[in-house]
Formats: structure tokens, C-alpha cells, sequence
């Protein structure tokens, strides 16, 4: 394969060319209730090819690879169309060549893990949240698993072979109460280790299945304007959807109005905000030491001080913003070209205990676990999984149906307090962006208080 | 070139062995161009070669898919050993149905290359920079051919050539603080099908509209859902339509089969057979044949979705909805089949949208909404910000509403609260084909 690789990139004529390989083996285990949905075991083999001529892309996407250099001919072919009618020619930052083999030891390789195995933990975990109550007429349990090896070669002298383990776990329990009360709860988890990481896991299940009855005693929540305590996975979304989307410079580096608002220097939040994109720690979920341009990921600060620092760059936004990579280009399969994304953002410690955050808090809210979110740039969502209501400094009656909404220039500036319990997080799901979903991303904060929150619901 | 083992040689080697398999085979070639911010940007060319196999064996059911078309040997092997532990397989694979054909192909799509789709991106991106110079013009066109195989033991084939033809549009105007997302997409079977032009003068209507900024008090108000939003509606209520959570006990239609659930003014019809509907097929992912089914006539619940494994467990008829993805996910082999609607097409009403926004005196028109389907939509529950949404009084559009959510139940919504349907139904996204829809009493919360 090296030789294929190598001979194909060095006949090339693009002005840059990149080969991306990859081999995976995969295996699922889902149930839905009692039954067991899906079990399987898979593999895949494909590749990209990445030309640049004349300034415009060509890119190739495969899965016979016999006939490498045909696919590499035929992305410069295509780059070839694009490059005469480009508005500005593409260039890349430079990045020094990384020759290197990243092999992973796994405590349990989820290759060696029999599918029985596999079959037999997750039939526990399900059979945990069934056997809560009678109350829990399904559940939505899910175990994936998916070992790649990636290969990552450039005209510019860059070949890297990477493993990248990942492995998820989702336990989701379906709660029904008289006629249409039916409540959804899941606890989900993920990580780049392998099978021990989802072991051990019962007391996620009780969680999950308490939840869901919780929830069918509680009351859906008036819409209004709140002061709201977020919990760390849901502060952790709430930063990933509010400010991380935005600092990705792709969106940024061909707007010149957006550069304008969105200028290195402007206050975005209290001095003691700090937002962080961190590079790679290894064993979480997504974390790799190179992404897929083969930069090594290292640590950015997008808020320093509450004050806006830097956008996140593949090599091409990078050279034309004057900034340097520092890995964020990254593609969800070979599938697709890399695309600037975030790996792991979060806002940092701060120094407030919990109990203090709401203490003083009249009448408000806490949420806690994330369903999801989405942004457009200036608006954006997130979706709590539960919510307690806040009265007179105490949590009080648990709340459903919990969905916050934000502006970006206004509700960083609310947040007013931030807590000292600081959480890193993975999930089973990940993040979506351009088609590419679902990317392995964690999501971290301490909890934060946010005024001014809008929260839907139905009129008081 | 390695060689490939056929498809055919894979069903003769099972035959015998397991109680039943399926094999269904994918070859494909997409050609997707991309524009940001108003120019061409990348060509791509993606080739797929990939195979799923499901067997039966002892009553259980093995899964297992591949990209690699000369290891007949590992896909089995890995197949068969899920099948010792998979879940229960209650049917077995159809034989061979009659099915009138569904216009799937045109030549038009196929012969559409590179320099073509370039051409359509140009058209467009043209005429909007005539518009306003100043717009963030993101746009992706793609044109698809799809080779279908499948083949089950029990003496099913089919082969199907498909072709599709996909547009998305996205406009980013900023204006200080004030940022504006607007986005269209259409995908069809056939080139004739995608008006291009028409979108444009959509969004260039919209762009007009929010001009200026209208500010909205938080009550429980009128809300007209365009044909582009009724998915806000139209989701939760397909997931309580599914015959899988019907089945589980999970839907509140359930146990409503016969019953009046929503206004009488309200019907909709699940459609795989509509000639050249980016979801319709001559025959669903496993075999069965596509049908027309209205689901809710008049507001009684006639029919829930099936595939085959769910029909089979709940005693019902499978519908032709077993698909390996359908809706926004992309299409693919790698995915057992579930259950996923076809078109979801819902009857119009007799009423103008203008005349419906001029009797309504204060309501929004909302375009889009950010947070689709995040939330408990079984329940029929949903709550929006409004990404696209106009303040409209007296039938006159006073301006773009922001910073609002609106909140409520779909089942009551339609049931206690339908104010009406506009009386043309338009096409959204290649997947709905609705009328806009307006409802009473929906909670709206504004920090405007």
C-alpha cells in the first residue's frame, strides 16, 4: 500500500496532492425493548484523493484502490475545471512534514471482543432499565464500536498511519403513563479506548430509566425569560453550539462583514470567561494526535478573558487569515474531505460551588443533560434531557420539555457565574456539520449561570 | 483489477444453509460541486461500491456489510456469526411481487456532468449577486446515479437504476450584529422537476421581507406554518405513525386506529409511487412493492408504516416502507432496513395563504425553525426558535421576528387549534409535499 501510495502521489502534477486511506473494522449492538435490533459486524475500506491546481479543488472519493494513480489523475482532471474560475486562489499554511505511526494498546481491542460479549453486556444494561419499572414500556440501548486504521500522505512529504479507536455506549429508557405521557431519557457516553470503557455501566442504566419516570410526573415548563443554572454536559453544548460553531473560520475566512463583528479583541463575556479548544487528550472520545490534513492537534484559546482571541483553521482558511493550523481540519470518514471542526471545547474552571450559584436565585431554573443543539451563527438551540425549577435559592419541582434558545452577542455576556466542578465529556452521538455527522467531539464546562435565558414553552 | 465475486454466486453458496438471505448491492457515482461564498470552490467524484448482507438463520437474524466486492468470505463469516446471537427474525424474505414501475431514472440527470452542474451553480449564484452583491452565497449541487441489486433466497431480484439530481442554497447576510440565514433545497429523480429559478425568487421574497426587524409580544398567538416549516408538525407526527412504535406501545396514535385524532380538514397520504419523488421506488429496500397509503383520512387514523420484521411481529401488513435510510440521512448501504416514510404528501385546504394571513390580523409566518426534532417529539411535543419567521399584520409582512421560540403539541394543535390549509401544496426539500398550515394558541416566547 506504502508504494502504491508514494508512487501515485509522486507522479502527480497538482500543485498539492493528498491521499487518505482508510480500513475499518466495526460492530453494533442495538436493542429497542425486548428485542434485540441489530447486531453486527462490518468492515469498510476506502479512500480520498485531494488535488490542488491552479488554486481550486479536484477530490476523488473511492473504495476499489487498486488504481490509485487513475483516481489521483482524475481529482487533478477536476481541480483542473475549478481552478480557472475560482474568485481567489486556495493556498495552504505551511505545516512541517510529519513522517510517523501512531499504534494504540487497548486494554480490551473491541476487534478481540467476541460479538457475544458485545451481545451480552449491552442484553444487561437493557434488561437493568426494563426491569426498573412497569412504567418502562421500551428502551433505545445502543453499543458501537469501530477500530480505523488511517493513512495520511501528501505531496509535501507527509505520510502518518494512525489508529483511531472509538467506542460508544447509549442507554435510553421510554417511560408511558396513561394515554399520550410518554418520557425519554438516555445517559450516553463515549470514548477513544476500547471495550473496558463501556463495562461497569449499570448505574447509568438505573439513572436513565429513573429519569424517564421522573419525568412523567413533571410539568411542562411556561416559556419566559429565566435565570438558568446549566449543568456540566448541557453548559458544555450550550459552548460548543453558542461560540465553537462561530469560531470556525471557514464560515469566517470568505466574510468580510462577519470578520468585522467578529474581530480578535472584541469582549464577548466577563473577564473570568476563558473558552478553550483543546487538541487531543488522549482517551476521549474523537481525540487523535493528527487530524486529517495530518497537523498535529494542539491546544487554542477562542476566549481568553472574556475577551475573543482566535478562530479555529484547517491549512487553507489558516494561510488565508495569517493564522497557524493547529489541527482542527477533520472529515468524518474517507467519505469526505476534511473540514475546519472542533474536537474538544470547553469553558474553563472557574471558582464558584454550586450551592453558591443558586442560592441567590429567586426564581429560576437548572437543566441538566443535553438532547442536542443547533446554530445558525447568530441564533442558536439547546435542548435540556431534565430541569428542576429554582425557588427562593432551592431546586424545587422537576420540569420537562426544556428548550433554551440564545443570541451569540448577547447570552455569553449573561453568564455571570462559573462554577469550579469543570467536566470533560463524550457522547454517542457527536457533532454534524456540512453533511459530516457524526464527528466524535467532547463537550466540557463546570456548571454556569446564565440571565436572561429564553426558554419555549406554552404561554404562562 | 481484483476480481469480484457476484452477487448471484453469494445467494447460491447460502441457499440451503441458513433459513434465508438478502444481499443488497450498491454501486454508485456522485458528482457534487461546491460553491462558498458566491464561488466554485471544489469538484468532487464519489464512487461507491458497497454490499449488505442479512441471513436468517435459526430464526435469528446476522447483519454484516462491506465496501470490498472480492471478500464474498468475510461478509458471510461475519454474517453468520451475528445471526447465532442476533435478535429474532420472525418472516421471511418476499419472493418476487408485481410492481408497476415508479420513474426513478432520467437520462438527463446521468448525462450531467461537472462542467453542467457548474453551469446550474453559476445561473444561480448570478442572480442572487444581482440581488445584493453583498450575500454569503454557499450553494451544492450533485448529480447521482444509483445501480440497485437485490437478491434473497427466495428467488427475488431486482435491479434498479436511479438517478437523482439535488440543489441546496444557503444565504448568509450580515448587517452589523444582524445576521440572516435563509436556505432552500430540492432533490428529485429528474432534472425537469427542479425549478432552480423558482427557489431564487423564493429566497430573494424573503430576503425583501426581512428588511427591517419586528418585535413580538411572548403569548399564545396564531402561527402559520409555510410549506417549508410544516416539518415542525409533519415530524413528530410521522414518528407516531411508525409502525415499530406503535408496536412498542410508544405512540399516542396507537390504540387510536378508526378513532378522530386530529380536525377533520386534515388529511395525509404516505406516497412511494409518485413518478420521479426523490423517495419513491419501484419496491422498498427489502423487496416489497411501494404503495399510496393514507394514513389519516379526514383526521382518523387509517394506517401505520411497516417493514417486514415489525409487520410480522405486530401481526400487520408490510406497508413498503422498509428502507436503509430515507429523509435527510444519506442514502446507503451500510444500514439494516427500518421503517421510514415515503413522500409525505398532505392534502390542501380551499383558502389563499393571502387571504388566510389577512384574516388572521397578528400571526407569524414561520419559514424555518433551528433545533428540529431535539426534544420529546413522540409525545408530539416541540419547541423552536424561529430561524426564518415574519411578523405579518393584516396580511402586510411587518418584518423579520428574532430571538423567539414558539412552543406546543402537535396532536392538539391539529386537533383543537387548525385554523386552516392554504390551498396549494408545494414541494419541501424533495420530501414533503404540503400546503402551509396555520394553527391557533401556539406559545410564543420573545426577548424580540
Amino acid at each position: 500500500m506504502r508504494d502504491r501510495i508514494l508512487k501515485a502521489l509522486e507522479q502527480s502534477g497538482a500543485d498539492y496532492a493528498e491521499i487518505r486511506v482508510e480500513r475499518e473494522w466495526r460492530t453494533k449492538v442495538a436493542y429497542q425493548g425486548r428485542d434485540l435490533e441489530n447486531l453486527e459486524a462490518s468492515s469498510e475500506l476506502g479512500g480520498i484523493v485531494r488535488c490542488l491546481v491552479g488554486g481550486g479543488w479536484g477530490i476523488s472519493v473511492f473504495n476499489t484502490l487498486d488504481e490509485m494513480e487513475e483516481r489521483v489523475e482524475d481529482a487533478q482532471r477536476i481541480a483542473k475545471l475549478v481552478s480557472g474560475r475560482v474568485s481567489e486562489k486556495v493556498e495552504l499554511a505551511p505545516v512541517d512534514p510529519v513522517q510517523d505511526e501512531v499504534r494504540v494498546a487497548l486494554e480490551k481491542d473491541p476487534r478481540t471482543v467476541s460479538l457475544q460479549e458485545k451481545q451480552a453486556l449491552l442484553q444487561a444494561y437493557n434488561e437493568l432499565v426494563l426491569g426498573h419499572s412497569d412504567k418502562i414500556v421500551s428502551t433505545r440501548c445502543r453499543y458501537t464500536d469501530s477500530f480505523k486504521e488511517v493513512t495520511i500522505a501528501s505531496s509535501q512529504g507527509t505520510y502518518i498511519v494512525e489508529e483511531r479507536p472509538d467506542v460508544t455506549l447509549m442507554l435510553g429508557a421510554m417511560a408511558r403513563e396513561g394515554d399520550g405521557n410518554v418520557q425519554l431519557a438516555a445517559e450516553s457516553d463515549g470514548w477513544a479506548l476500547g471495550f473496558e470503557a463501556v463495562e461497569g455501566k449499570e448505574e447509568r442504566a438505573r439513572t436513565a430509566a429513573q429519569r424517564a419516570l421522573d419525568l412523567l410526573k413533571a410539568k411542562p415548563v411556561t416559556g419566559g425569560v429565566y435565570t438558568a443554572v446549566l449543568d456540566q454536559r448541557l453548559a458544555g453544548v450550550f459552548i460548543h453550539e453558542a461560540f465553537g460553531h462561530l469560531c470556525e473560520a471557514d464560515f469566517i475566512s470568505k466574510n468580510p462583514t462577519l470578520q468585522q463583528v467578529l474581530s480578535p479583541g472584541r469582549r464577548f463575556g466577563m473577564d473570568e470567561l476563558n473558552v478553550v479548544e483543546e487538541g487531543y487528550l488522549p482517551g476521549q472520545r474523537g481525540n487523535f494526535k493528527y487530524d486529517d490534513e495530518g497537523t498535529p492537534r494542539t491546544k487554542t484559546y477562542l476566549i481568553r478573558d472574556g475577551i475573543l482571541e482566535g478562530f479555529l483553521h484547517s491549512r487553507e482558511t489558516a494561510a488565508r487569515m495569517g493564522a497557524e493550523p493547529k489541527g482542527n481540519a477533520r472529515a468524518v470518514s474517507y467519505r469526505y474531505e476534511p473540514i475546519v471542526r472542533m474536537r474538544n471545547t470547553y469553558i474553563d474552571q472557574g471558582t464558584v460551588p454550586l450551592d453558591e450559584m443558586i442560592k441567590d436565585v429567586k426564581h429560576g431554573i437548572y437543566a441538566g443533560y443535553a438532547f442536542g443543539g443547533q446554530t445558525e451563527l447568530e441564533q442558536f438551540t439547546f435542548s435540556a434531557g431534565y430541569a428542576r425549577e429554582i425557588v427562593d435559592g432551592k431546586l424545587g419541582e422537576m420540569l420537562r420539555d426544556v428548550v433554551l434558545t440564545g443570541n451569540i452577542f448577547e447570552t455569553l455576556k449573561n453568564i455571570d457565574r462559573i462554577g469550579d466542578d469543570l467536566e470533560i465529556l463524550g457522547s454517542s452521538g457527536g457533532c454534524g456539520k456540512g453533511g459530516q455527522y457524526p464527528l466524535g467531539v467532547t463537550v466540557g464546562s463546570p456548571h454556569i449561570r446564565i440571565q436572561n435565558l429564553t426558554i419555549g414553552g406554552r404561554a404562562a | 483489477m481484483t476480481s469480484q465475486i457476484r452477487a448471484g454466486h453469494l445467494m447460491e453458496e447460502l441457499s440451503g444453509k441458513v433459513g434465508g438471505a438478502e444481499l443488497y448491492e450498491l454501486r454508485s457515482l456522485e458528482t457534487p460541486v461546491s460553491f462558498r461564498a458566491g464561488a466554485l470552490e471544489s469538484v468532487k467524484t464519489v464512487e461507491t461500491t458497497g454490499r449488505a448482507l442479512r441471513v436468517i438463520h435459526e430464526g435469528r437474524m446476522g447483519f454484516s456489510t462491506t465496501t470490498d466486492l472480492a471478500d464474498g468470505k468475510t461478509l458471510v463469516q461475519n454474517a453468520l456469526q451475528s445471526a447465532q446471537f442476533g435478535g429474532p427474525a420472525p418472516f421471511e424474505f418476499p419472493e418476487r411481487q408485481a410492481a408497476q414501475s415508479v420513474a426513478c431514472y432520467d437520462p438527463e440527470v446521468e448525462g450531467m456532468d461537472a462542467a453542467a452542474l457548474i453551469a446550474l451553480g453559476e445561473e444561480v449564484v448570478d442572480r442572487l449577486k444581482a440581488h445584493d452583491p453583498g450575500l454569503q452565497i454557499d450553494l451544492s449541487a450533485s448529480s447521482d446515479v444509483e445501480q440497485i441489486t437485490l437478491l434473497n433466497t427466495s428467488g427475488l431480484e431486482i435491479e434498479d437504476r436511479r438517478t437523482y439530481l439535488n440543489l441546496g442554497i444557503e444565504l448568509v447576510r450580515t448587517r452589523g450584529d444582524d445576521i440572516l440565514v435563509l436556505w432552500d433545497s430540492a432533490s428529485s429523480h429528474a432534472a425537469s422537476e427542479i425549478d432552480a429559478m423558482a427557489m431564487v425568487d423564493r429566497l430573494i421574497e424573503r430576503l425583501r421581507w426581512a428588511e427591517t426587524t419586528a418585535k413580538v409580544e411572548s403569548k399564545a398567538m396564531p402561527i402559520v406554518f409555510s410549506s417549508l416549516a410544516t416539518m415542525c408538525l409533519l415530524l413528530p407526527l410521522s414518528e407516531g405513525l411508525d409502525g415499530r412504535n406503535v408496536y412498542e406501545g410508544a405512540s399516542p396514535l396507537g390504540e387510536k386506529l378508526g378513532q378522530q385524532v386530529l380536525d377533520r380538514r386534515f388529511t395525509l397520504v404516505d406516497d412511494g409511487r409518485l413518478d420521479y419523488a426523490s423517495l419513491s421506488a419501484p419496491y422498498d429496500d427489502e423487496g416489497t412493492p411501494t404503495a399510496k397509503k393514507t394514513l389519516v383520512e379526514e383526521g382518523i387514523v387509517r394506517q401505520f408504516l411497516y417493514d417486514l420484521k415489525t409487520a410480522a411481529k405486530a401481526g400487520a401488513r408490510p406497508t413498503g416502507n422498509g428502507f436503509k435510510a430515507g429523509g435527510f440521512a444519506d442514502r446507503s448501504f451500510r444500514l439494516p432496513p427500518i421503517i421510514k416514510p415515503a413522500t409525505q404528501v398532505v392534502l390542501p385546504g380551499d383558502k389563499k395563504l393571502d387571504d388566510m394571513l389577512q384574516e388572521l390580523g397578528e400571526t407569524i409566518l414561520v419559514e424555518s425553525v433551528i433545533g428540529l426534532g431535539q426534544g420529546n417529539t413522540l409525545s408530539g411535543e416541540f419547541s423552536n426558535n424561529v430561524s426564518t419567521g415574519f411578523l405579518v399584520r393584516n396580511g402586510e409582512v411587518v418584518g423579520r421576528v428574532k430571538n423567539t421560540m414558539i412552543a406546543g403539541n402537535v396532536y392538539e394543535l391539529l386537533k383543537h387549534q387548525l385554523i386552516g390549509l392554504s390551498d396549494r401544496a408545494e414541494w419541501v426539500f424533495g420530501l414533503l409535499h404540503t400546503p402551509a398550515i396555520a394553527v391557533d394558541g401556539v406559545g410564543v416566547t420573545s426577548q424580540g
